[in-house]
């Protein structure tokens, strides 16, 4: 091919690939300086308390408590990211949960079938929001508002007690509560999210978050993309019911209740745009960590724990501004 | 005769039933640079969108290599090998301009997925072949300058080697050297034997490098040429001779007070920027989209705020906060998007046209209804705004009528500067016309005028004096009598990194 | 010149339609529910029907201003409910305290509101953050400093006006009714005739084109959240009324509930379009819808599915956005 007459030609140096890494990824690493903050904190104030460094114990059961956070703030970061909102999250996790408790009592084989039924429990969830979205053309947070109440619903019909005994075999592969086994979970969210942005899927559901009009005429389906969005949304959530069961050793159709605005906090604590587009699966697991560990310090910073939703809403106020902030000045600065 | 590479017959297409084409028509050839001209809403965008696969028609055909086809979507024409580079651009945001180009084509690792590096890689050899080197493909696109988003969406259109390409108002953001680069890509597309259709408001750059001319007024074709001069070209464009268009210019009486000065105003995309306006002036602004026209509007009307320098409006020193700040100082703006930035769409002409009145219309915050009506009627009747009432949704309008609203709404107010952004644009001959004489007539009786306009033909024939900008900076400050669009466009273009 | 112009604007617009179908939908309700259970539509059942919808409407008047520029206020449980114990714990069952005791709540109510607003408009958060996160900010509050309801002056009854307000009549009707017939008549003479109405619905509109227009963005942004405070509070303080006592949690079903009013009422969820009397007719289906079954003998878990899908139902009937729209 003959090389053009014309050639734009660069007025100067690129910038490193450092700075942009840096600059494009700003919210995935303040929420990473938060949670590092958080965890010296925590051991500060766990040695000034208890006179010796937190251990294995206190790792474990962290990380058991945040898994079923983890994965409803990724289901709510997928959902998030095309410019929707899933308040449906807490109804799936009870949902799931209600349906755990009820069928996961047999040996190794029952449990790994109906694990993976209840999955497809999740991704039905989300496919019903989904298309009421994508094909009904109605409001994200309309939708997911009444399929939150549908959902609890159904999960207390199920299940109107709490009750079920999980298999010691599945409390031990998802929240063991001896060994911190859950620390797998960590790379493994983060092998799947990075699949996941390398997957035509993971292009579309950004694209679409950045302009929808503007995707689809470069050939992403749009609806296509909402609704696997959602369904993918629903597993994730799904997953979290089953996490907690496993932590709970037993279910309940109403824990999961909690889920739909924490998943929203660690989700914005990581760093992902409500308006869509931007932010990161991983981003939002270390949310739901700072989330989780903002609760262990109020309780050895000797809070009383009825002031303590008082205390999580002014910090999330002041990581939220705090983020506004930075991220101004790092734009400005360029 | 060969078969034509593409062909519009008849296309017609109305918006909430206004008409933005009613018969349009063109024939474009293999190997043919083809230019569309007409003005500012002559439905030359409109049909580059239909041609593109966006909108679709009310009626008429598409033929492709001599095939009638149906676009439902860009991605029909994208397999028909017709490739369009929209006026709004299709670029995502908030993804780097690698991810951009590869859209949809990324290159994946042995493992299928998406491998960013080769990603990185195939953009950096994309933008090399092209001889595009100022645009690194990790940058993402919302911190890249208007014009470098325009030749990013060239090259990704280009990259697919396709059999037509449209491109609606390619140069409208780019400097010289930019423009040299796009018609070298150009000429090479139409030795390979493509067919090239655009649009453009710069008669030299049309001159120089379209083959064909299809000149459209008022949704319809109206001929098409291989030569023909402008003024015969303009003739054609507006209906009228271009003397006709424009009212007379009146010379502004010397000894005007000045009423808005600004000394070495600084801000983003705004630099030393120093101006003083006098009553009864219509001071022009003009260049390229992109070079701080709009910060300086929105920094002297409160809505930006200035870094340094100074405002004055009828000699006392301004520092405003707000645009309420400065409409309490007499200044109004008509902002450069109406539809987003102007209107209130979905409200009543009347909820429109009273809105920067409210106060004077209300006691102790109670509406007074008669009067509110009353003004409404007011604004309709001395701008002859076209509405079946003042009850009706001031976005079921046509362009025009709705400009005249927003003009309105400010002339109820009783402002002294007025700061007119782009306000003929998408609008209709005969509504230019009237905008044209109310200007004339505003600053005759002692209004003080800011103009911007992307059509430079426009600020040569409507204003005393034309301040031009380019990056920034007040680059040349044309007086009249005697100010061309050829001089504007030429001191806005002048590239100094060409040399 | 172009058929647009000479489209006439119907008087039964798309608005007004959907305040219509709301309130079919209610009397429908009253229909079947009679059906069901004769006396359920007697004059004393539609009575006690409109109480309970009274408080929903309440709370619906500050969703709906918000709504109205395109917010949302999910902090209205914990300010009822932190509105409903100020009430009495300053009041202490007193009717001599009973009107500094709802200055005193109604003022928190518009204040915590106001901050709302001022985070949303000023500090740039969005609205589902700031509201979600004052929700928790008043429910520790609420909580740590009531000791979890075991203060002394927790167990307080609400003063006697204040219980006489929501039980007693006047001309047939309950003196609650016509405080809410009040605020209809208030709510929406305000958004309708006067300036700060109009200015609403601008916003709601296009925020940006009002800001350029002169309009005072963020003063009504804050005003209008402070609205929203200021109802919650004095839907705090009829519950108490209605029951005697404050208990935690009984803000709770309102944020779900008052959306939903909201929504089905006709009012756009991101803003601009839709009125008050859209609400009121929302408020009154919902609880009909509750009421009825209930009179069916539906269990809690069926009543949960059935409003889930009324409302989708609803929604999808009437609240579907243009294509490309």
């Amino acid at each position: 091919m003959p090389i053009p007459e014309t050639i734009l030609a660069a007025s100067g140096p690129r910038r490193s690939r450092l700075s942009h890494a840096l600059t494009q990824n700003i919210g995935l690493a303040l929420v990473v300086a938060l949670l590092v903050a958080c965890i010296i904190l925590y051991c500060g104030l766990y040695i000034a308390t208890q006179h010796r460094l937190p251990g294995g114990y206190e790792l474990t059961s962290t990380l058991n408590n945040t898994m079923p956070l983890a994965f409803a703030a990724l289901a709510q970061t997928l959902v998030v990211l095309t410019r929707g909102i899933d308040l449906s999250v807490g109804g799936v996790i009870d949902l799931t949960n209600a349906v755990a408790a009820l069928t996961l009592m047999g040996g190794p084989v029952s449990t790994t079938i109906w694990t993976i039924a209840i999955l497809g429990i999740g991704a039905l969830c989300g496919l019903l929001n989904g298309v009421l979205v994508a094909v009904g053309r109605l409001q994200p947070i309309l939708v997911t508002l009444s399929t939150l109440s549908i959902f609890q619903g159904i999960a207390i019909k199920i299940l109107p007690q709490p009750g079920g005994a999980m298999p010691p075999g599945f409390t031990g592969v998802l929240a063991n509560p001896n060994v911190p086994l859950s620390l797998i979970y960590i790379p493994l969210i983060g092998i799947l999210w990075a699949i996941f942005r390398r997957t035509r899927l993971g292009v579309s559901v950004f694209a679409i978050g950045n302009d929808a009009m503007a995707a689809s005429s470069h050939g992403i389906s749009v609806k296509r993309t909402t609704i696997l969005a959602y369904m993918l949304g629903g597993v994730a959530s799904a997953c979290a019911g089953l996490f907690l069961a496993a932590n709970a050793t037993a279910g309940d159709a109403t824990t999961g209740d909690t889920y739909t605005l924490t998943s929203i906090v660690a989700a914005v604590l990581g760093g992902v745009s409500l308006f869509g587009g931007r932010g990161s699966g991983l981003g939002a697991l270390f949310g739901a960590f700072v989330t989780v560990m903002v609760v262990n310090i109020l309780f050895f910073a000797h809070i009383d724990p009825l002031y303590q939703t008082f205390y999580e809403g002014l910090f999330l106020l002041a990581a939220v501004i705090a983020a506004n902030v930075i991220g101004q000045i790092v734009r400005r600065r360029r | 005769m060969t078969i034509a590479a593409v062909e519009a017959v008849d296309i017609g297409k109305a918006y909430g039933g206004v008409a933005a084409l009613t018969k349009a028509s063109f024939t474009a050839q293999a190997g043919e640079v083809h230019a569309l001209v007409g003005e500012n809403g002559a439905g030359k965008s409109t049909l580059i969108k239909i041609m593109g696969g966006r909108v679709r028609p009310d009626s008429g055909e598409i033929r492709i290599g001599g095939q009638a086809v149906s676009l439902n979507g860009p991605q029909a024409a994208h397999h028909l090998g017709a490739w369009t580079v929209f006026q709004e651009l299709t670029l995502l945001p908030w993804m780097t301009v690698a991810e951009n180009l590869l859209l949809q084509q990324e290159p994946r690792s042995s493992l299928g997925l998406i491998s960013r590096q080769a990603t990185l890689r195939d953009a950096d050899a994309l933008l090399a072949r092209y001889g595009v080197m100022h645009i690194d493909p990790r940058a993402l696109v919302e911190d890249i300058s208007l014009a470098e988003r325009q030749t990013v969406e060239i090259v990704r259109a280009v990259s697919h080697a396709p059999k037509i390409l449209f491109l609606d108002e390619p140069t409208s953001s780019l400097v010289e050297r930019e423009v040299e680069w796009l018609f070298g890509q150009i000429r090479r597309l139409r030795e390979q034997g493509c067919s090239i259709v655009f649009t453009s408001h710069r008669w030299a750059e049309i001159r120089s490098i379209a083959d064909r001319i299809t000149i459209f007024r008022g949704g319809a074709d109206v001929g098409t040429f291989t030569d023909i001069d402008e003024d015969e070209a303009v003739r054609l464009m507006t209906g009228r001779r271009v003397e006709a268009l424009y009212p007379p210019l009146t010379p502004r009486p010397a000894a005007a007070p000045v009423m808005l000065e600004a000394r070495s105003l600084s801000g983003p995309n705004l630099r030393q920027v120093s101006f003083a306006l006098h009553q009864g002036e219509v001071l022009g602004v003009g260049g390229l989209a992109g070079h701080g026209h709009r910060e300086l509007f929105r920094t002297v009307f409160g809505d930006a705020h200035a870094s340094g320098g100074t405002l004055t409006v009828q000699g006392k020193e301004k520092k405003f906060r707000s645009p309420r700040a400065a409409i309490a100082s007499g200044i109004a703006l008509v902002p450069e998007d109406r539809k987003t930035e102007g209107l209130l769409l979905r409200m009543s002409v009347r909820d429109n046209a009273s809105l920067a009145i409210l106060k004077r219309l209300t006691r102790f915050g109670i509406l007074k209804p008669q009067e509110e009506r009353r003004a409404a009627q007011h604004v309709v009747d001395s701008l002859r705004v076209r509405t079946a009432g003042i009850g009706l949704a001031v976005g079921a309008l046509s362009g025009g009528n709705q400009q005249k609203v927003l003009l309105g709404r400010w002339l109820e107010t009783e402002c002294q500067i007025l700061l007119l952004y782009d306000v003929t644009r998408g609008v209709d001959v005969a509504t230019k016309h009237e905008i044209y004489e109310l200007v004339a007539s505003l600053a005759r009786s002692g209004h003080a005028i800011l103009f911007y306009s992307s059509d430079a033909e426009e600020l040569a024939h409507l204003c005393h004096r034309v301040l031009v900008m380019r990056e920034g900076v007040v680059a040349a400050e044309l007086h009249a009598p005697g100010i061309t669009a050829e001089d504007i466009v030429s001191a806005a273009v002048r590239d100094h990194r060409a040399a | 010149m172009s058929a647009a112009t000479t489209r006439k604007q119907p008087f039964l617009n798309r608005e007004r339609r959907r305040i219509l179908y709301a309130f079919l939908a209610g009397i429908i309700l009253f229909i079947i529910g009679e059906l069901v259970r004769p006396g359920f539509a007697s004059p004393s059942g539609i009575r006690a029907i409109l109480v309970v919808a009274s408080f929903v409407g309440i709370v619906a008047a500050g969703q709906t201003f918000v709504i109205l520029i395109g917010g949302i206020d999910l902090s209205v449980p914990w300010v009822l409910n932190a509105g409903a114990i100020l009430m009495v714990t300053s009041s202490l069952g007193h009717d001599a305290r009973a009107i500094p005791a709802l200055a005193l709540t109604l003022g928190m109510g518009a204040a915590v509101g106001a901050l709302n607003g001022a985070g949303v408009a000023l500090l740039g958060i969005p609205a589902v953050v700031m509201t979600l996160a004052m929700n928790g900010i008043m429910q520790g509050l609420t909580l740590g400093l009531s000791g979890g309801m075991t203060c002394t002056s927790c167990g307080a009854y609400a003063p006697p006006v204040v219980q006489a307000a929501v039980h007693h009549s006047f001309l047939g009707l309950p003196i609650v009714l016509w405080i809410w017939i009040a605020i209809i008549i208030v709510v929406s003479f305000l958004l309708a005739m006067t300036r700060f109405g109009r200015m609403t619905y601008t916003v709601g509109n296009n925020a940006r084109a009002s800001h350029l227009a002169g309009i005072h963005v963020s003063g009504v942004t804050i005003v209008l959240y402070a609205l929203s405070g200021f109802f919650s509070a004095l839907a705090g303080i009829m519950l108490v009324g209605f029951g005697g006592q404050a208990a935690l949690g009984m803000g709770d079903p309102y944020l779900f509930q008052s959306i939903a009013a909201v929504v089905i009422g006709g009012v756009y969820i991101l803003g601009g379009r839709g009125h008050y009397l859209g609400s009121v007719a929302g408020a009154i289906s919902l609880t009909v819808l509750v009421s009825v079954l209930l009179a069916f003998n539906m269990p809690d878990y069926g009543r949960s599915i059935v409003y889930g899908v009324v409302i989708l139902a609803l929604l999808l009937l009437y609240g579907r956005e243009e294509e490309n729209g």
